[in-house]
């Protein structure tokens, strides 16, 4: 089926509104600072990676990259195996009070994170979380670990309940069942939420300003922000900063979404 | 293999009572079919059997062994599932292996059983494949391969055939057959084809409303329904049912039903002006000089026979006749049930009257 002309029409025009704000960023970070306060042409008429220079050797980006992927990282590590976890227990087992703990779950977003911050910052205080990685990793897992249950239900429920009787039929305990059956079969659903959880603990900034002290644990968020400073906002190595930021994510997912898709096609029944 | 015994098995679901006081013998090497509408108890039976339902009371013995308490993995039986149920993310010989490396079997034992099975189905060409790449009827092949692979004391097979074309379901049934006696198997094969039924078993077990209505060999159940509703589903096209009224004639006991007085055993019934439900099989009638008159409404020809419809005021009977000598839409004709074949059954609880050899 070709795709008709005003589809084409529509969806380059949805694109130009969504990608607007990301060229805008992506081709002043090439602009001379001069250029982006006189002139306001389209495209930069100097293209230059001395904001990028300036970036890199005014402050230490790549100190607050190495601390933003350990805390990515680790939240990755505490959010995949407790949130398939709870989600099997949820949707696929039976248990009293089953329903009412799916809910609750989901209850974590009733709260403003805004509003948590102070007894968290009480809490973290008496155990002795604060101002380390694995504190903020913990956090952004709980935050994200609700959310990813959430979006493993429909994978579950999708999932044949014969697939794991054979399985128990087939003498397979309840470990191996999840391991070598209900995961790979529901390994799509595993990846959103693996993104999502690297995404949260990428882009979090509240708890990462609040619980981050020390200087040389900053995180990128942070980091970027202290570019805007008082009166003044320094555009080109803000929008470089936003460019570096921004690349290792767009990669990682592009190049690990082809591999992936792959993966479930060639495993995939009907 | 071996006998799988079920006494006064029930099952209930809240206060809906599934399964209702059942009781089988499965000797070991039998065949048995459960048959029955949906929602009739069959498949809630045989996940019992299996472990994958918790019995409410009674007793399932698998091998003289109670299995109540027992996991299905502990139980050793072999399930195939409607859908097949294989592990899309394995291929053919993954699926194979499964249950085999669960139940940590070495490995060289494992590829000689994959071996052997697979050319034992026809699978050998296929193995590395995975199973959305395969047909309907090697899928199922897998399934059964899974199943027999593990070498278990009985096979609990859900309506296995049911997603397969009518042509390829005629084949796997053949195949199916020829299996199950080549390996001597204990199988209970849950259906709701009467046709499955009858061609499949040794035995089968007709059940509805969660109660087995009759346990018999195909014949017995066909020639000797022991009651109204397995008479009515065993059997296709399906018996015609009227009224009658029983008495004597002459001396001679008869039911009047269509008009017609049709003598029966009155050695077998109680003569006692009861009313009585008859029924007679399509198969069971002749078109002659005697009998009671209607006309033809529906002739369809199913080839070397024909079913016919034929209908007097309101009352509606279907007959098979060979189809050379089948009549014409608006015919009048004459019609009466063969000597022998007509069933009676209490009109009250639709019980049979009479014993089985006497109608």
């Amino acid at each position: 089926m070709t795709m008709s002309r005003a589809r084409y029409a529509w969806i380059t025009l949805v694109l130009l509104v969504v990608l607007a704000p990301f060229a805008w960023i992506a081709y002043n970070s090439f602009r001379p600072n001069i250029e982006l306060i006189s002139g306001p042409s389209l495209l930069p008429e100097v293209w230059s990676l001395d904001n990028y220079r300036n970036l890199l050797s005014s402050t230490p980006f790549w100190r607050w990259t190495a601390n933003t992927a350990l805390v990515a990282g680790l939240t990755l590590v505490f959010t995949l195996p407790l949130a398939v976890m709870a989600a099997y227990s949820i949707y696929r087992t039976k248990y009293w009070g089953r329903d009412f703990l799916g809910l609750a779950v989901l209850s974590v977003y009733v709260f403003p994170s805004a509003l948590l911050a102070v007894p968290i910052f009480g809490l973290f205080n008496d155990i002795g979380l604060i101002d380390t990685h694995v504190g903020l990793a913990i956090l952004n897992s709980a935050f994200a670990i609700p959310f990813a249950v959430w979006l493993l239900q429909a994978f579950l429920r999708s999932l044949p309940p014969e697939l794991e009787e054979a399985a128990a039929v087939d003498g397979a305990s309840r470990i191996r069942t999840i391991s070598q059956i209900v995961i790979p079969q529901i390994a799509p659903g595993i990846f959103a939420v693996a993104v999502f959880a690297v995404i949260v603990a990428w882009t979090e900034f509240l708890f990462a300003s609040v619980l981050i002290l020390s200087d040389g644990k900053r995180l990128l968020s942070v980091g970027m922000a202290t570019l805007i400073q008082g009166y003044t906002v320094d555009w080109g190595r803000l929008t470089a900063g936003a460019v570096l930021t921004g690349l290792p994510i767009i990669v990682f997912f592009t190049l690990s979404a082809r591999w992936f898709v792959q993966g479930i096609s060639a495993g995939a029944v009907d | 293999m071996a006998d799988i015994r079920l006494n006064h098995v029930t099952k209930e679901f809240g206060k809906v009572v599934a399964v209702d006081d059942i009781s089988l013998h499965v000797e070991s090497g039998e065949f048995v079919v459960l048959v029955g509408p949906s929602g009739c108890g069959k498949t809630t039976s045989m996940r019992m059997i299996a472990g994958l339902e918790s019995v409410s009371s009674g007793e399932i013995q698998i091998g003289g062994r109670r299995v109540n308490e027992l996991s299905p993995g502990d139980r050793d039986i072999a399930m195939v599932f409607q859908n097949y149920a294989l592990y899309s993310h394995f291929d053919v010989r993954g699926n194979l292996a499964f249950a085999l490396k669960a139940r940590k079997v070495p490995r060289e034992k494992i590829s000689a059983r994959i071996d052997k099975v697979a050319s034992l189905l026809g699978l050998s060409d296929v193995l590395d494949r995975k199973p959305r790449q395969l047909s309907g009827g090697q899928r199922q092949r897998v399934a059964l391969g899974r199943a027999i692979i593990r070498d278990p004391e009985a096979f609990l097979m859900d309506e296995p055939l049911s997603n397969l074309d009518a042509a390829l379901r005629l084949q796997m049934r053949k195949e199916l057959i020829e299996l199950t006696r080549e390996l001597e198997s204990t199988v209970i094969f849950v259906t709701h084809d009467q046709t499955e039924a009858m061609t499949m078993g040794h035995r089968l077990a007709v059940m509805n409303q969660g109660r087995i209505q009759q346990v018999g060999t195909p014949d017995e159940v066909y020639r000797y329904p022991a009651n109204r509703f397995v008479a009515g589903f065993i059997g296709s096209p399906p018996m015609n049912f009227t009224e009658g009224e029983l008495r004597q004639v002459n001396g001679q006991a008869s039911v009047r039903a269509w008009g017609i007085d049709i003598p029966v055993d009155g050695t077998a019934v109680d003569i006692e002006a009861r009313d009585v439900l008859v029924g007679v099989r399509p198969e069971d009638w002749d078109i002659g000089p005697e009998g009671f008159g209607s006309r033809v409404t529906v002739v369809e020809n199913l080839g070397s026979e024909s079913l016919v419809y034929s209908s007097n005021r309101d009352e509606t009977v279907s007959f098979l006749v060979s189809s050379r000598l089948r009549p014409q839409v608006g015919e009048e004709i004459r019609l009466q049930p063969r000597p022998g074949n007509v069933h009676l059954f209490d009109s009250r609880n639709g019980e049979r009257l009479g014993s089985p050899a006497s109608s």
